[in-house]
């Protein structure tokens, strides 16, 4: 579903993924974990071309971008891969002057061109579906940072998109909101979505992800199955990694 | 026993009363001033309608204040267009854009803007004489440039205040747009919207809050500027003013009742603009 080919991204003098690949097939969910600064949000939104690749070429479902493409073909090209993909940012990003409703169907209105009555519809079920249909005209002022990553889960979902892209969706939530938000995505997990998620939850990524990937350095040290990356890690690193981590929560 | 915040009301009142006093006593003194100079209020009243509307003539609202109005309405709708324009090419990392869009900012706002409205006026007709020499049949084979170059009085002095304006504002939109949270055009850019879509749907309803209280004020003091078209002879308030006060040897006079028509419409706009921003505040959300 998704391949990503020896990425290579550079800001200024930093390196900051080193090429990497790394492929995901469909309805697998992928946990990228490591510490700040180990390139998992500059792959992510590599996938998505939030950040422009230096180097290296990126697949989702088949449609392929690659560095030899320019011009014309590769916005389109690249247009493609945004349909095909929904992203979930930490700070959610919601348009504040819209409200919830309005939030899930700005892009099936201007993107996909539906017609309103129809998009509304649609909206209406995903804001159902994370379980905030009695906020629907509420301003996201008015929300909590749970139910605004909700409806932020929601209005990606709403696209119908082949891939969902999480950027450490609960790292801006109060502990006590979290557990919402993990809900859900673990309701979206079970529905088929393919998933890649770059999250601090380790939680998440032991019950839900059916692979974990953990990143230093602007290079993939170690990917597996949750239960070998957490209980029987083997690279050093990792396990580092893992044992401050770990001791720091508890 | 005296109920305090009654005491407070009552001190506010007595301030405000106060302050009226000192505004009447002003007056006063220039109402006594000017009749140490023999101001001739008659005059006034004869000749105001036929200065600030044209009473009288086949021009009638047709000239003076509705000319003011008028110059800054467009001015301002043209000065906003520009502003948003360059503010685009100021936040572009296309070198032409940002070349172009800084080098009009710095231009505009270096130079006087008396300056630019006779370069426009008296300047261009030149560069029209010359390309005339140049090219044969040049006025009727580019007329539009022609045109361009020979514009009348009312359009010149739009296009320089729009031009001028549009440089000052830029920042206000730069600004505006630059306060609108990158996040917010990833997420749109996330979604497929286009460029175009992302700043039309998005950013830029966000940025129309932080412009338009100072875009509200440049609006006021552009209808003070407008003033200043009346150098090339556009028939707006001053104009007009200047023209009787001169001819009847009554300059005071009719200025007064130009500097009266500012003053008045001035404090209207200020009092819509308050309103206004009012509304964007409880709109806060």
């Amino acid at each position: 579903m998704v391949r990503i080919t020896n990425l290579h991204k550079v800001f200024g003098k930093l390196n900051v993924l080193k090429g990497i690949s790394l492929e995901v097939s469909q309805r697998e969910v992928v946990c990228v974990i490591g510490k700040s600064g180990s390139g998992k949000s500059t792959l992510l939104r590599s996938i998505n071309f939030l950040e422009e690749p230096t180097s290296g070429s990126i697949e989702v479902d088949g449609v392929e971008v690659t560095p030899a493409l320019t011009g014309r073909q590769r916005k389109e090209r690249i247009h493609k891969v945004r349909l095909l993909t929904g992203m979930v940012f930490q700070d959610f990003n919601l348009f504040p002057h819209k409200s919830v409703i309005d939030n899930v169907i700005e892009a099936l209105l201007i993107v996909k061109k539906i017609p309103r009555a129809q998009a509304v519809e649609i909206g209406e079920s995903f804001l159902g579906k994370v379980g905030l249909i009695d906020k629907r005209d509420e301003y996201p002022a008015r929300l909590s940072g749970g139910q605004k990553q909700r409806v932020a889960i929601a209005r990606a979902l709403a696209m119908d998109p082949k891939v969902m892209l999480f950027d450490e969706p609960t790292s801006a939530l109060d502990p006590e909101l979290i557990g919402e938000v993990i809900n859900v995505m673990e309701a979206v997990a079970n529905e088929g979505m393919t998933m890649i998620v770059v999250t601090h939850e380790i939680s998440f990524a032991r019950d839900t992800a059916d692979r974990v990937v953990y990143m230093e350095d602007g290079n993939i040290v170690e990917e597996g199955a949750p239960s070998q990356i957490f209980s029987v890690p083997q690279d050093a690193r990792t396990q580092q990694f893992l044992q401050r981590y770990l001791n720091g929560r508890s | 026993m005296t109920d305090p915040s009654l005491a407070v009301r009552r001190l506010a009142r007595s301030f405000v009363f106060k302050v009226i006093l000192v505004w009447l006593v002003i007056l006063g003194c220039g109402g006594l001033g000017f009749s140490l100079i023999r101001l001739n209020v008659g005059f006034i009243g004869e000749w105001w309608r036929f200065i600030v509307y044209g009473e009288g003539t086949s021009d009638v609202w047709r000239v003076g204040l509705i000319t003011t109005v008028f110059i800054s309405v467009i001015s301002i709708i043209g000065a906003i267009i520009l502003a948003f324009l360059s503010a685009l090419g100021r936040l572009s990392r296309n070198p032409l854009a940002y070349g172009i869009s800084t080098f009009y900012v710095s231009l505009i706002r270096g130079t006087p803007l008396i300056v630019q409205i006779f370069i426009l006026y008296f300047g261009l007709p030149q560069i029209n004489q010359q390309l005339a020499k140049l090219i044969p049949n040049f006025e009727q084979q580019f007329s539009l440039l022609s045109n361009l170059l020979l514009l009348p009085a009312l359009p010149t002095g739009i296009l320089a205040l729009s031009l001028n304006y549009g440089a000052y504002m830029t920042e206000v939109f730069r600004a505006g747009i630059q306060s609108v949270s990158k996040g917010q055009a990833e997420a749109a850019t996330a979604l497929g919207m286009t460029p175009g879509q992302t700043m039309w749907r998005i950013v830029l309803p966000q940025a129309i809050r932080i412009i338009i209280p100072p875009v509200g004020n440049d609006f006021i003091a552009m209808t003070k500027d407008s003033a200043l078209v009346s150098v090339i002879g556009v028939q707006e308030l001053l104009w007009r003013a200047q023209k009787v006060g001169v001819q009847n040897f009554r300059s005071m006079e009719t200025l007064l009742i130009a500097a009266g028509i500012y003053w008045v419409l001035t404090i209207a706009l200020q009092a819509i603009q308050s309103r206004i921003e009012k509304r964007l505040a409880r709109g806060d959300r």
